[in-house]
This record gives structure tokens, C-alpha cells and sequence, in this order.
């Protein structure tokens, strides 16, 4: 048995049979670029979501109770882009005829504005302001309190005693009942509470694994208790699982519809060949070499194909990336998607190497009818057919 | 010694008209060297023979020695080495692998016995002028006529030397001239490599030719011819 014997019989063959072999080869490239196309995609969607999930407010990473010895300078590291530091209470807002629970949250409003894009989603008056007793609040609670721009509210403390009193500067929407129903936001500066928890939002570097950051941060003195967005998000992780799930079923199912088809034409090709290999035989090549020459014919037609489908595939990606997709109007009212309905499709190991591969894998297991056709076929049979 | 060496074999088929058999109870012996005529009609069983003592059947019964070799003994590895080895086919037709050159295809029996590079080189150039072809070797089989095919045909069959050389109706697809100076090539071959050459046909022109001739009817050995 000597490969590269058989390697470079199967080169000869896709060579001069190169009407048939390019037929063959455009479907695996076809559905190879295809598929790394899409998967990109999958992969900018589930980028989205993420970017519009942890930017609205929450960041990649969060800690819900900063020990006091923790600054934010201390929340630097590998992957960090910025961390906001705020701090947070419950309370009750008190409008002149009515009343509501709260989570109040002092931000730093300049901070903010650079980190989150919660401030974008401002419905009616503006954002927060230096150092003013201003108080930001979400439609639902705004709804509840019936309580306007512009407009005073009070803000209670949990034993009943007035934390202050503070003008409604703007109400936002998000469209996540669970933010526009029950947080307010106020200056840190005009920050009425003295016994409220730090919390601290770290936002990450495209790339960095929230998981990974968490993990050395919880690891600064005090022992703080970081989580992934994945951890406090996990409806998010599940959907973003399911997305990988359904892809991969997506492109299995591809690759099989598009290796029957190369069984099939590899199948034809040895009925119309079946002659030669007849002759192969009688030459005393063995069963097994048969194989191999059947097996470097559908790889290297494989191989080639897919290769071409990726480094096509991941050109359009890296073309469309740079403008986005903005499916804005298939968004819009997705909390997934608060933010932005743009898109940009992202190759990774996933999206640029799971098609070639599994071209290949079924590729593989196209080879094996033909295969099984040729070592089973007698050669004296063969040659008596003519 | 390259003696083919037919003892009693029989073989028959199953088939849609019953049980035919094929072969029966065929002997025959030829001598290193010698070249052996099978005549006989259409269906006698010329090919079913030639296929046997080259073990590309197996008999039911009785016994092939070719070249000291008992070819109805061998397993699949023995027998493809024989075959690959020391024993040379040329069919009636479709001999040439179509997707490689005249080259390629004179090269492939060198390097499945594991003569490579300029050896090969010299070998197959050498093979292409003894069969009067020395320009054709970059051409596709698709591009030779079918005369040229079957010279190239039997260049490639006797490439890597082998002990037998068995034809099967080689001559029948081609005009009677070129025939018979294919049929003038194979026995001078045989002769000067002291091989032993087994060729069915029908050509009567054959048998004054040969050294020795037989014939089958119904798969049954004739009187010597
Ligand atoms: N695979 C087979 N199945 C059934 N019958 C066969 C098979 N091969 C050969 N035969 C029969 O065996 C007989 C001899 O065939 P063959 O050796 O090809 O004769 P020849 O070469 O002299 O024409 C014929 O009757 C043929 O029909
Ligand atoms: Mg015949």
C-alpha cells in the first residue's frame, strides 16, 4: 500500500474528470460558505443580545455587594474596559397622591453615559445631571406613581423616615417590565442613604470571557461575589445555547442532504468507471487500495471544496461585518435586543471551522457506499460485462 | 519455470437458464515459453479459462499452477500480489485506465511493484518504443485509436515482466492486419523473456502462429486443434 500512490491516482482522476468535479465541488463550497456565513451570524445575533443585555445596565460581570475595602480602581484587570461602581437601595417613592416600592440606584451620571445605554432609552424629559436632586425613573413606576416630569417625589426609607425630596428629571423605557417597573436612579452625589449596599458593574473587552473575569475578581480581598452575565442572566445563556444547538442541527442536516448528493454522484461516477477498477483489480491492486483511491478521491474533492466555501464565506463576513446588518425592524420590540437591532456577524473557531469540518466528516461518509460498491464487485464479473 | 499448469478444472454459473456449466473438466500444460491458442465460439468458455489461471475466478474444482504458483489456493493478499507480480491481462477492449496518459497507465503496473522515479521513467519510454508509440505518451486513451489502445494495452500488461501473459480475444476489435502484428508482438515477447502466453480468439490466422492450440465447446476441451 503506498499513499502517496493512490493520493496522486485520486488527483488525476478530479483533474481530468474536471467538468464533474467542479459540479461536486460547488455544492460543498456552496453550502460551506453558506453555512460559515450564517453561523457568523448566529454568532453576531448572540453577540448582540449579550451587548444589548449587559449594556443597557447590568455589565458582562456584576457584584451585587462590594465589600467596603474594594475601590473602583481595583476592578482592573485583563479584558476590563471600565467598571461603575454604584450603590443601591430599597425604598418607597412617594408622589403627591400615591405611593411605590423602588430599587434606588446612585450612579455617577458621566460614568454612566459612557458605559450603559440606559440614558439612550430616555421617553419623556432627560437624563441625570452633576450634582442636582434629580431623579431618573422608568415608565412603569412613573405610571404608578402617576407622577410626571418635572414633578416632585419623596423618597422613604424602609423604617418610614424621609430620605429626600427629588424633581423628576426624565423617564426612561426599556421595554423589560423588570427595569421600568421598579428602578430609579439618582445622582451619587445627591445620594440621600447611608446604609446601602455598593454594587459594582464591570463591562468587558469584545472577546474577554465574562466566566474568566468573574473569577479573578472574586478573588480581590473580602472576597467579593462576582457573576458572569451567563450566571445572572441564564435565560439569556439558554437562549444563546439554543441558537448553537439549532445551528448545528441546521448545518448537519445540510451536510447530509450534501453528501447523499455526493454519494450519489460518486456512485454514477464508478457505474460509468466500473470497468477500470475492474481492470485495477486484474492488476492486483487489493480491495483496500481500491478503497483508498475512492476514499482520496472524495476527500480531496472535500477538502478543496470546503476549503474554498470557508475562505469565501468568511470574506463576505468580514465584508458585512464592517457595515453590520441592522434587522432593526425584526427587533424592535425584543428585550434581547434593547439597544441596537444591528448585527455583526463574528467568525470564531465555531462559525469559520464546524462547516469545513463536518463537510468533511460527511464527506467521509459519502466515500462509503461507492467504496462498499467497489470492494464488493468481482472483478471477473466486471470485465465479462462488455 | 513459467509452465501454466491446468489440472480437471471445472467451474460453472448460476444463471437464469439453470446451472451452466462454464468449464468442464479442462487439462491443459504449456510449456515456459510457449504460447497457447484457445479457440472456440462465442460462450465455449475461452474467457471463463483465462480468468481462472489468472485467479480472477476460482475454480469449483481441480487445480491452476502458473509459474510454480497454485492459484486456486490462494487467499486475497496472496493473490493480488500474484497477479500484481507476475501475470499480465489485456482484454478484447476498455483496457486503459481513460483518466490517466498512455504514460501514466504504462507507469502504474512499475510502481504497484515498487519501480519508481527514473527507472519507471526509462522503463515506461522503453515499453512505448517496443509497441512503435514512442510519441503518444502524454495522450489520454480517449485519444488513441483502437488500434493504438491495444498496444499500448499490451505494453502495460507485460510493463513490470511478468511470467504469464494472458489475452482475451486482444485482436478481436481490430482489423486483421493490425491483429495480427499485435498477435507478432505478444508470441516475439513471450519468446525472448521465456514467458508463457495464453490468448483466446477466434482468428484462425492465430493458430498457424502459436505453438500450441486447443479448443473448447461447451466449456468441454475439443480434440488438440
Ligand atoms: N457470471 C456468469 N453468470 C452466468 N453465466 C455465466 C457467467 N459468466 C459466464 N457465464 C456463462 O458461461 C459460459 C462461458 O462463458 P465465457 O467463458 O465468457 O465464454 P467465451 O469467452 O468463450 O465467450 C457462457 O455460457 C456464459 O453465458
Ligand atoms: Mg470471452
Amino acid at each position: 500500500m503506498r499513499p502517496g500512490l493512490w493520493v496522486r491516482l485520486a488527483a488525476r482522476f478530479l483533474q481530468r474528470s474536471w467538468r464533474s468535479t467542479l459540479v461536486l465541488g460547488l455544492m460543498v463550497f456552496a453550502a460551506t460558505g453558506a453555512l460559515v456565513f450564517l453561523s457568523s451570524l448566529a454568532v453576531g445575533t448572540n453577540d448582540a443580545m449579550v451587548r444589548n443585555s449587559v449594556g443597557l445596565l447590568a455589565g458582562h460581570v456584576l457584584c451585587r455587594d462590594l465589600p467596603p475595602g474594594v475601590r473602583a480602581a481595583d476592578l482592573t484587570g485583563r479584558g476590563i474596559r471600565g467598571a461603575l461602581v454604584r450603590r443601591e437601595v430599597a425604598a418607597t417613592l412617594r408622589s403627591a397622591t400615591r405611593w411605590s416600592p423602588v430599587e434606588l440606584v446612585g450612579v455617577d451620571p458621566e460614568a454612566e453615559k459612557r458605559f450603559t445605554a440606559l440614558w439612550r432609552k430616555t421617553a419623556a424629559g432627560r437624563y441625570l445631571e452633576g450634582a442636582s436632586h434629580d431623579l431618573y425613573l422608568g415608565q412603569g413606576l412613573a405610571r404608578q406613581l402617576a407622577a410626571g416630569v418635572g414633578q416632585s417625589v419623596e423618597i422613604v426609607a424602609a423604617d418610614r423616615s424621609l430620605l429626600g425630596r427629588y424633581t423628576v428629571c426624565g423617564i426612561f423605557r426599556t421595554g423589560i417590565p423588570a427595569l421600568d417597573g421598579s428602578l430609579a436612579f439618582v445622582p451619587l452625589s445627591a445620594w440621600p442613604a447611608a446604609d446601602a449596599r455598593r454594587t459594582a458593574a464591570v463591562f468587558l473587552e469584545d472577546g474577554a470571557v465574562a466566566a474568566a473575569v468573574a473569577a479573578a475578581l472574586s478573588r480581590l480581598p473580602g472576597s467579593p461575589r462576582f457573576e458572569a452575565w451567563s450566571d445572572f442572566m441564564p435565560d439569556l445563556k439558554q437562549l444563546i445555547d439554543l441558537n448553537y444547538v439549532s445551528m448545528g442541527i441546521v448545518m448537519v442536516l445540510v451536510f447530509a442532504v450534501v453528501s447523499l448528493g455526493i454519494a450519489c454522484a460518486f456512485v454514477i461516477f464508478i457505474l460509468k468507471n466500473l470497468r477500470e477498477h475492474g481492470i485495477l483489480k486484474a492488476m492486483g491492486v487489493r480491495p483496500v487500495e481500491s478503497a483508498a483511491l475512492i476514499l482520496a478521491q472524495v476527500t480531496g474533492l472535500t477538502l478543496a471544496a470546503a476549503g474554498t466555501g470557508a475562505a469565501v464565506g468568511a470574506g463576505v463576513v468580514l465584508l458585512v461585518a464592517r457595515t453590520g446588518i441592522d434587522l432593526g425592524a425584526l427587533t424592535s420590540h425584543n428585550p434581547y435586543f434593547a439597544v441596537s437591532g444591528i448585527i455583526y456577524p463574528r467568525l470564531t473557531s465555531y462559525s469559520l471551522g464546524v462547516p469545513p469540518l463536518l463537510a468533511l466528516v460527511f464527506g467521509l461518509l459519502a466515500a462509503v457506499w461507492p467504496v462498499a460498491m467497489v470492494v464488493r464487485q468481482r472483478a471477473a464479473e466486471i470485465l465479462r460485462s462488455l | 519455470m513459467n509452465t501454466i499448469d491446468v489440472q480437471g478444472v471445472s467451474k460453472s454459473y448460476r444463471s437464469g437458464r439453470g446451472r451452466v456449466a462454464a468449464l468442464s473438466d479442462v487439462s491443459l500444460r504449456v510449456a515456459a515459453g510457449g504460447a497457447l491458442a484457445v479457440l472456440g465460439r462465442s460462450g465455449s468458455g475461452k474467457t471463463t479459462l483465462l480468468h481462472c489461471i489468472g485467479g480472477l475466478e476460482r475454480p469449483d474444482a481441480g487445480r491452476v499452477f502458473c509459474a510454480g504458483t497454485a492459484v486456486h489456493t490462494l487467499g486475497p493478499g496472496a493473490l493480488a500480489r500474484f497477479q500484481r507480480r507476475r501475470v499480465g491481462f489485456v482484454f478484447q477492449s476498455g483496457n486503459l485506465l481513460s483518466f490517466l496518459t498512455v504514460r501514466e497507465n504504462l507507469a502504474l503496473p512499475l510502481e504497484l511493484n515498487g519501480i519508481l522515479g527514473r527507472e519507471r521513467d526509462r522503463r515506461v519510454a522503453a515499453l512505448l518504443e517496443a509497441v512503435g508509440l514512442p510519441g503518444v505518451g502524454a495522450a489520454l486513451p480517449r485519444e488513441l485509436s483502437g488500434g493504438e489502445i491495444q498496444r499500448v494495452a499490451f505494453a502495460r500488461a507485460i510493463a513490470h515482466g511478468p511470467a504469464i501473459l494472458l489475452a482475451d480475444e486482444p485482436t478481436a476489435s481490430l482489423d486483421s492486419e493490425t491483429g495480427e502484428r499485435l498477435i507478432g508482438s505478444m508470441l516475439e515477447w513471450a519468446t525472448g523473456h521465456a514467458a508463457t502466453l495464453v490468448v483466446a480468439t477466434h482468428d484462425p490466422d492465430v493458430v498457424a502462429r502459436v505453438t500450441a492450440a486447443i479448443r473448447l465447446k461447451d466449456g468441454r476441451l475439443e480434440e488438440p486443434a
